[in-house]
């Protein structure tokens, strides 16, 4: 599904180069949940850009779902986007002047459908989320799960093949991050890749595999489970 | 206060700095030029017509057909005008001021010259003609009553009557004999004889535009005495203003009854001061035009002012947040907007007083309008620095007002 | 997607209501003041003929004498009278016409009613069929009665109303400076805007309301109006008629051919050469060969039809509109980057920068629509109070469809480009996905 091979990326301004990824290797497969994690300025925000298509890589190779996307345009990526990937911000950054059907329908509108296809598929999404009823609500009227319930819906309505997700639990207390991660669960069971980046242990151990982004560089835990519970434990105290 | 970190920030936000800049010499440059115009106007409507305005009604009238009888009427017209209550003097005459036509004749110094010195308009006129209209001699006399020639006698073919006397007006004057003394001399106009200057006025303006600014008061009254038929104009010079609609009424039922088959031209029958005030209602209505443009101009540049400079601010609340953590006082934060806006303003004032410029070319080629005196552009540049000033005073004292908690804040 | 981006733009102005109120105005002014002085300038410049304009043209000669004369200056814009009356023998054109305005003392014959003065011109017969005059009753009189001098008269829809009541008076009597004219025709209401007959008598004031005969005015020494413009002494002969004598050196009567043909207009700017060097080789003429022969939008063009003052107040406005499109380029801006974050949420979910540049330049489209519409009733009150003037073209600024249009035209084309720059800026955010990190 994902596969970077080698990528780099460099910054650079009048006075520095930043390195902000060096020969990065990651393959995703489909249907797995992935967790990347790392200490800030590891990389993984770059990561997460260039993996989600917002941003363009300096080497290297990476394919999305087979195809290549090295050199495409700002209106390739764009498409390539809409269509493949799902993203869900810390944030939520839902539209605050849209209600929830609207801001659900802001993706399906790039996509160009009708608009019976469209109100379905928002109706559908919000349901699997269980904002079934909430769909004219303002996004202000909702707690902080209900939001990012809501965003996870406007992620889910194009049927993505991928869902790219930026510390989704961040905002939110633990009861609430609990239903958003068992949603995440559910998602990923019914087929839909996911790579997530987080800071939380707890949060990275609920995923199948981990990686670890240091100093731009990926290194695959699940290869070695040790590695794994020493990082565990290693950021259990932080 | 340091300028140079105020404008290292400006040029991070070109657009919106250019933007600003541009209003603002758009503003100036136009208002300027307006300015200018309004100025122009004004001096216009206040010429000196050289007439007791104040004291002056005018009636036209027109005969039905041809009236052989018309200069026997003309002057008991005038005998039974003079007798009237109220008034001072009357006279008739070919034409009046403040009305678009005019009678205009070439003046030159010597016979046989093949371009004209200059261009008058002629008066004809009675020797109430100075009396009537209020007109001041400064040199030499008026025409004495055996000096004036009927119109009808020298208009007759192959009459070869002279005109031997002339008054002229001092600007006419110094444009004829520069220096010296006009009376005395003599120079060419209607016919091929030449005619002497007996007196001089000192104002006469001419009717209508003819002869621009500089010869507006190329004017020269000649002593011929014209029936109403020539022009249909009584002038009445009343003793006291406020007897002039009372005065204008008789006059007018007089000369009814006087001749009963002519016709009061009603809509050129008024007071002078009317009459003034009906020709100079375009120099008016455009004087207010200019003034509303300008005032909706300082209000839209103000308002786009405020606009961006608010926009700048919620922009940057962090940044101020950051600065008032540092230490930065309320006063210190505000004096910062206002330099920027300062600035900016200046420079945009610089660029509008070169477009001022620019502009007044093109209108001094199309519209015949002198070159702008430099007193316009201190005047508006004033004017935008301090609509500048207030402008940004609102989101500066909102900045001001930033907390320095937001420094701490993320999100 | 256009219904989309108009319903945010709808939903946007809701949120923002005092700077959408801000640009909307400041559009609405900018707009109203352009349009009052376009519609002003649209009526004065506007084609009083627009069927025959290019065939109507007015001759020039340059009769003067050497006195006064600077080389490659205009000639004439008004004929002799022995010019125009040998022209008008020749008929060398399909149609021609010569012509003057005067004034007529009216005595109504109905009993209390005052005599009146009225605006007439005295033209040869060919006016009426030149200009395409509609009549009403009636119609004009031909050569014949011109060369009797008869005294036949055609008036107009006003004053046949003031006198007759409106009904059909051709054949009755109007009694004109003393004399009895018999009523040939009966003009229906016409305003031709300008008057470009005759450039000396009031361009935009209404019609006149007597018509007779040239030469029949002659004969009763009829009172003209207009501009006489003599470069030498009549008095020298002994003309009764002065100065409106046939050969008095003096330039004051208007002439107009009608020609139908590229072919025919040379050749009548030919025969006017031809004419001129005739004139000049019998010692008549002074100067040299020095025709015209100008349509009539070439005419209006020459004699500057539209006034100074109107011209400056139409670049006034436009040079107020330019700053209330910069104002709105300004604010659009800040409007615009102001949702930077949701910018960046969009691109992030797939729009292309082309789809936010639409949706930029839709919002600024439908404030330059909503301007309009404001602008549109500030126009129609300013033309309220252009009205009110009391200047004689001031009566007929009106806005018609083409300038209805106009507005509408002006107010998007101009919203749109002060958008562009805006959205292009908008365009430019990048996807978000770190906001926190701001």
């Amino acid at each position: 599904m994902l596969d970077m091979r080698q990528v780099t990326k460099v910054y650079r301004t009048e006075l520095v180069e930043t390195h902000a990824l060096r020969a990065l290797d990651l393959h995703v497969r489909e249907g797995e949940f992935v967790a990347v994690t790392g200490p800030s300025g590891s990389g993984k925000t770059t990561f997460l850009n260039i993996a989600g298509l917002l941003e363009t890589f300096t080497g290297g190779e990476y394919k999305l779902d087979g195809e290549d996307v090295r050199g495409m345009s700002d209106d390739a990526r764009s498409k390539l986007r809409n269509r493949k990937i799902g993203f869900i911000f810390q944030s939520f950054n839902l539209i605050p002047d849209l209600n929830l059907f609207d801001n659900v329908d802001v993706p399906l509108r790039y996509r160009g459908m009708s608009a019976t296809e469209r109100r379905q598929r928002i109706e559908e999404a919000l349901a699997r989320v269980g904002l079934g009823s909430r769909m004219k609500h303002y996004p202000a009227e909702l707690s902080g799960g209900q939001q990012q319930r809501a965003a996870i819906a406007r992620a889910l309505a194009g049927s993505p093949r991928l869902l790219l997700a930026d510390e989704p639990t961040g905002n939110l207390d633990s009861q609430m991050a609990r239903g958003v991660l068992e949603l995440l669960e559910e998602i990923n069971g019914q087929g839909t890749t996911i790579v997530m980046v987080t800071h939380d242990p707890e949060l990275a151990a609920r995923a199948q595999r981990n990686v670890h982004i240091v100093d731009g560089m990926a290194t695959d835990l699940s290869v070695e489970p040790s590695l794994r519970r020493a990082f565990a434990g290693a950021n259990a105290g932080t | 206060m340091e300028l140079r970190p105020i404008l290292t920030t400006l040029r991070r936000h070109k657009t919106a700095s250019a933007l600003i800049v541009l209003e603002i010499a758009l503003s100036c440059a136009i208002i300027c030029n307006a300015m200018f115009l309004i100025s122009q106007r004004i001096d216009h409507l206040n010429r000196v017509s050289g007439l007791a305005e104040n004291e002056l009604v005018r009636v036209q009238l027109t005969g039905i057909g041809k009236d052989d009888n018309d200069v026997a009427l003309t002057a008991t017209d005038l005998a039974a005008l003079r007798a009237l209550p109220g008034v001072r003097d009357a006279t008739v005459t070919n034409e009046v001021p403040f009305v678009n036509s005019s009678w205009n004749s070439s003046v030159n110094m010597s016979k046989d010259q093949q371009q004209p010195t200059l261009s008058s308009t002629v008066y004809m006129a009675d020797d109430h003609f100075i009396n009537s209209f209020g007109l001041k001699l400064v040199a030499g006399r008026n025409f004495g009553a055996d000096e004036l020639i009927d119109w009808k006698t020298f208009n007759a073919p192959n009459a070869k009557v002279a005109i031997p006397s002339v008054i002229i007006t001092r600007s006419m004057a110094d444009k004829l004999f520069p220096g010296q003394q006009a009376v005395g001399k003599s120079f060419y106009s209607w016919g091929d004889d030449p005619m002497r200057v007996v007196g001089v006025v000192e104002h006469l303006v001419r009717p209508s535009e003819q002869g621009g600014d500089v010869g507006h008061e190329y004017s020269m009254i000649l002593p011929l005495r014209t029936p109403y038929t020539v022009g249909g104009n009584y002038v009445i010079r009343v003793t006291d203003p406020a007897r002039r609609d009372e005065v204008l009424k008789a006059a007018i039922d007089t000369l009814k009854r006087n001749g009963p088959s002519r016709i009061i031209l009603a809509d050129n029958t008024m007071t002078f001061e009317a009459l003034r005030a009906k020709y100079t209602q375009q120099d008016r209505s455009m004087v207010w035009l200019l003034v509303a443009v300008c005032i909706a101009l300082l209000v839209v540049t103000a308002l786009g002012i405020v606009g961006l400079a608010s926009f700048w601010v919620q922009q940057r609340t962090k940044q101020i947040g950051v600065r008032r953590a540092l230490g930065a006082t309320r006063g210190q934060i505000l004096r910062y907007f206002q330099t920027e806006n300062f600035l900016l303003a200046t420079l945009g004032i610089v660029l509008g007083m070169m477009l001022a410029y620019g502009i007044n070319q093109l209108l001094m080629g199309k519209y015949e309008l002198p070159r702008l005196p430099a007193l316009y552009l201190p005047v508006g540049a004033v004017a935008l620095w301090l609509l500048g000033q207030l402008s940004v005073l609102g989101p500066a004292r909102r900045a001001a007002a930033v907390p320095p908690a937001v420094a701490t804040r993320s999100v | 997607m256009f219904a989309y981006y108009f319903d945010l733009a709808l939903r946007s102005f809701r949120r923002n209501k005092a700077l959408t109120a801000l640009m909307v105005l400041a559009i609405a002014l900018g707009i109203g003041a352009s349009m009052t002085t376009l519609t002003v300038f649209h009526v004065l410049s506007g084609d009083p003929i627009p069927n025959k304009s290019r065939q109507l043209f007015v001759a020039q000669l340059d009769p003067a004498s050497k006195d006064g004369y600077i080389p490659g200056e205009e000639p004439a814009d008004q004929m002799t009278r022995f010019d125009a009356e040998t022209l008008l023998r020749q008929h060398r054109g399909v149609h021609q016409a010569m012509m003057t305005g005067g004034s007529a003392g009216i005595e109504p014959q109905q009993a209390g009613m005052d005599p009146f003065y009225a605006d007439a011109r005295y033209t040869s017969a060919d006016f009426f069929q030149m200009f395409d005059a509609p009549f009403q009753y009636g119609n004009g009189w031909s050569g014949r009665e011109d060369d009797k001098h008869e005294r036949v008269a055609v008036i107009a829809s006003d004053l046949n109303k003031k006198l007759f009541g409106g009904g059909n008076s051709v054949g009755k009597a109007l009694r004109v400076n003393g004399h009895d004219f018999r009523i040939v025709g009966v003009l229906a209401p016409w305003r031709p805007t300008p008057k470009f007959y005759d450039m000396y008598n009031d361009r935009f004031g209404e019609l006149e309301q007597v018509f007779v005969p040239f030469s029949t005015s002659r004969d009763l020494e009829m009172d003209r109006s207009g501009s006489m413009d003599c470069w030498d002494d009549h008095r020298d002969n002994d003309d009764p008629e002065g100065e409106a004598g046939v050969n008095a050196p003096c330039t004051w009567i208007q002439y107009w051919v009608e020609l139908d043909t590229p072919a025919q207009v040379s050749a009548y700017h030919q025969y006017l050469v031809n004419y001129s060097d005739q004139q000049r080789a019998s010692g008549r003429f002074e100067r040299p060969t020095n025709v015209r022969l100008r349509d009539v939008m070439t005419w209006l063009d020459v004699n500057k039809i539209v006034p100074g003052d109107v011209r400056l107040q139409l670049w006034l406005a436009f040079g107020f509109l330019a700053v209330c499109l910069l104002n709105t380029v300004g604010l659009l801006l800040a409007k615009f980057l102001r949702r930077s974050s949701e910018i960046g949420v969009r691109r992030a979910l797939g729009a292309s920068r082309r789809a936010i540049f639409a949706q930029c330049l839709v919002e600024a489209g439908t404030i330059g629509l909503v301007g309009g519409v404001l602008g549109l009733g500030l126009a129609l009150l300013g033309l309220w109070a252009v009205r009110q003037q009391p200047n004689s073209y001031n009566a007929l600024a009106h806005l018609d469809v083409t300038m209805l249009l106009t507005t509408f035209l002006i107010a998007i084309v101009a919203s749109l480009l002060a958008g562009l720059l805006p959205a292009w800026r908008a365009c430019q955010v990048a996807p978000a996905i770190q906001l926190k990190s701001q």
